[in-house]
């Protein structure tokens, strides 16, 4: 059955919107008193559409939205509140609340929205239970990564000569909603570069992107000895050095023990000092779920923060694993 | 002997494909010498092959800046892996006069350019392979795109005023 989550930390106020809910609306009606409450109960599958109040003690509704938002969860936000200036209604559409609703809401205004939006007639998503990756299979990956990047790290050492703190491969099978809070963990209010390279082999495809932080350029430029002032152009190239050589040796790496060879596309920009989230907001329908191998990239003595995250489509991953068979044999 | 005269003929065909390819291909030595330079090089510099062959790119091309180019290309050479270069971050490389000299609007071809390892049968790396694409077409439509876009902001700005 559709849900629906109503939070307001005043029960007269609860009470209220509940009764204005459409009467021939067969919905389950939960409620939460505050924003921590109302996130539990999103996680619990309890809010397909969630009619949320501003100010709350605990975790406001400000709050509430950015937390839903980086975290990914589906569903549907109104807005019911007293406070109505202009500036908080582009607040809250800007974290992605569909309408916002005057304090005390009516059953016409309400259901004018409800029905604005579509959401009367809408199912609930059904919720898909992800096959979870083989531990074997994970282990297998991330062991092949393990020696790409040792050998990586061997060759940026000698060419650049750095010490690369080389960071544990994490492999997962992750959603569209997960991959936007790995890089939201990854953002950490700092401003970023990436770029995106498409790469291809026998029946494996997939996409690089190399994150850099922004407060990296400054080294980055010294240890590929660039002399003279970083400007955006020369951060653009910078990135575009440093990627394809992150990129191109991890991925050869790969190949090797999979014993085939990657074409990649040439580099894309993704963005230049934009938040991570809406770099890739922009394209999150086309898939569903992805191998991703994320590596975290430090240099000793620099202030290099890199990240490098290989995503492989669900296809892929058979050819993948017939490749590495003969690995796979021995568990 | 007819096999001989066969494999013979594929590698002339071939060579004849690279030839006429419509992408740029140039191979250099470690020197940075020119090894091959292909049909479209060809025409689109004016230079044949016999003019450049075995001459450094940096005294035929004087705009190429060695130290730089040479910067790029180490990654090439030392770890066998491709070095990229997008017309967005440097429109050219080589000023080739763009392709409709009468019906395009720029004057010259955004290129892309890959440079990737020509790995020998020893496993190392003593050529690279220039590849140059032309990128003019995607160029002019982003940056009238572009100009849309700005159009659009400014005359939305125009009509805020206005109320």
């Amino acid at each position: 059955m559709f849900s629906v989550l109503v939070c307001d930390d005043s029960l007269v106020a609860r009470k209220q919107v509940a009764k204005c809910l459409p009467q021939d609306w067969e919905v389950a009606v939960h409620f939460a008193k505050n924003g921590q409450e109302a996130l539990v109960a999103l996680k619990e599958g309890k809010g397909d559409l969630l009619l949320l109040d501003l100010n709350m003690p605990i975790l406001d509704g400000y709050g509430t939205l950015e937390a839903i938002k980086a975290e990914g969860l589906s569903t549907k936000v109104i807005v019911i509140s007293g406070d109505i200036q202009p500036e908080a209604y582009d607040r809250v559409t800007a974290l992605g609340a569909l309408d916002f609703i005057r304090k005390p809401v009516s059953p016409q205004t309400l259901a004018e929205v409800l029905d604005k939006f579509d959401i009367l007639h809408s199912e609930p998503e059904p919720v898909v239970e992800a096959a979870p990756l083989d531990p074997d299979i994970r282990d297998c990956y991330q062991e092949i990564t393990n020696i790409a990047m040792g050998q990586a790290g061997d060759h940026l050492a000698r060419i650049m000569n750095v010490f690369v703190r080389l960071p544990i491969p994490n492999v997962n099978l992750i959603e569209v909603s997960e991959l936007h809070m790995m890089l939201s963990d990854i953002e950490s209010h700092e401003q970023v570069t990436a770029v995106c390279q498409g790469f291809l082999g026998p029946g494996i495809s997939g996409e690089a992107i190399c994150i850099l932080s922004d407060s990296s350029f400054e080294d980055v430029a010294k240890i590929l000895n660039v002399e003279g002032e970083v400007d955006d152009q020369l951060q653009l190239e910078l990135l575009m050095d440093a990627a394809s050589i992150l990129i191109g040796t991890c991925l050869t790496g790969l190949a090797v023990q999979m014993d085939v060879n990657f074409s990649q596309g040439h580099p894309i920009v993704l963005g230049q000092h934009r938040a991570i989230t809406e770099i890739i907001s922009m394209n999150q329908i086309r898939w569903k779920r992805t191998l991703a191998i994320e590596l975290s990239y430090g240099l000793e003595g620099y202030n290099v923060q890199c990240d490098l995250i290989l995503l492989f489509t669900e296809e892929s991953m058979k050819m993948m694993n017939s490749k590495l068979a003969h690995l796979l044999e021995d568990f | 002997m007819s096999q001989h005269l066969d494999d013979l003929l594929e590698f002339h065909w071939m060579m004849d494909m690279l030839q006429t390819v419509d992408v740029g291909i140039v191979v250099l030595n470690r020197q940075f010498k020119i090894q091959v330079w292909n049909g479209f090089m060809e025409s689109h510099s004016g230079m044949l092959p016999s003019d450049v062959r075995d001459k450094s790119l940096f005294d035929l091309f004087p705009t190429i800046k060695e130290d730089w180019f040479k910067q790029k290309s180490k990654p090439v050479f030392e770890l066998k892996t491709r070095a990229f270069m997008t017309w967005e971050q440097r429109p050219y490389l080589f000023k080739f006069p763009n392709y409709r000299p009468i019906t395009g609007s720029e004057s010259f071809m955004y290129q892309n350019i890959t440079l990737s390892p020509l790995i020998s049968a020893t496993g190392n790396v003593e050529y690279i392979s220039m590849m140059i694409y032309d990128m003019t077409d995607v160029a002019v439509g982003k940056k009238q795109l572009e100009a849309i876009q700005v159009h659009m902001t400014e005359a939305q700005e125009r009509n805020q005023l206005a109320r």
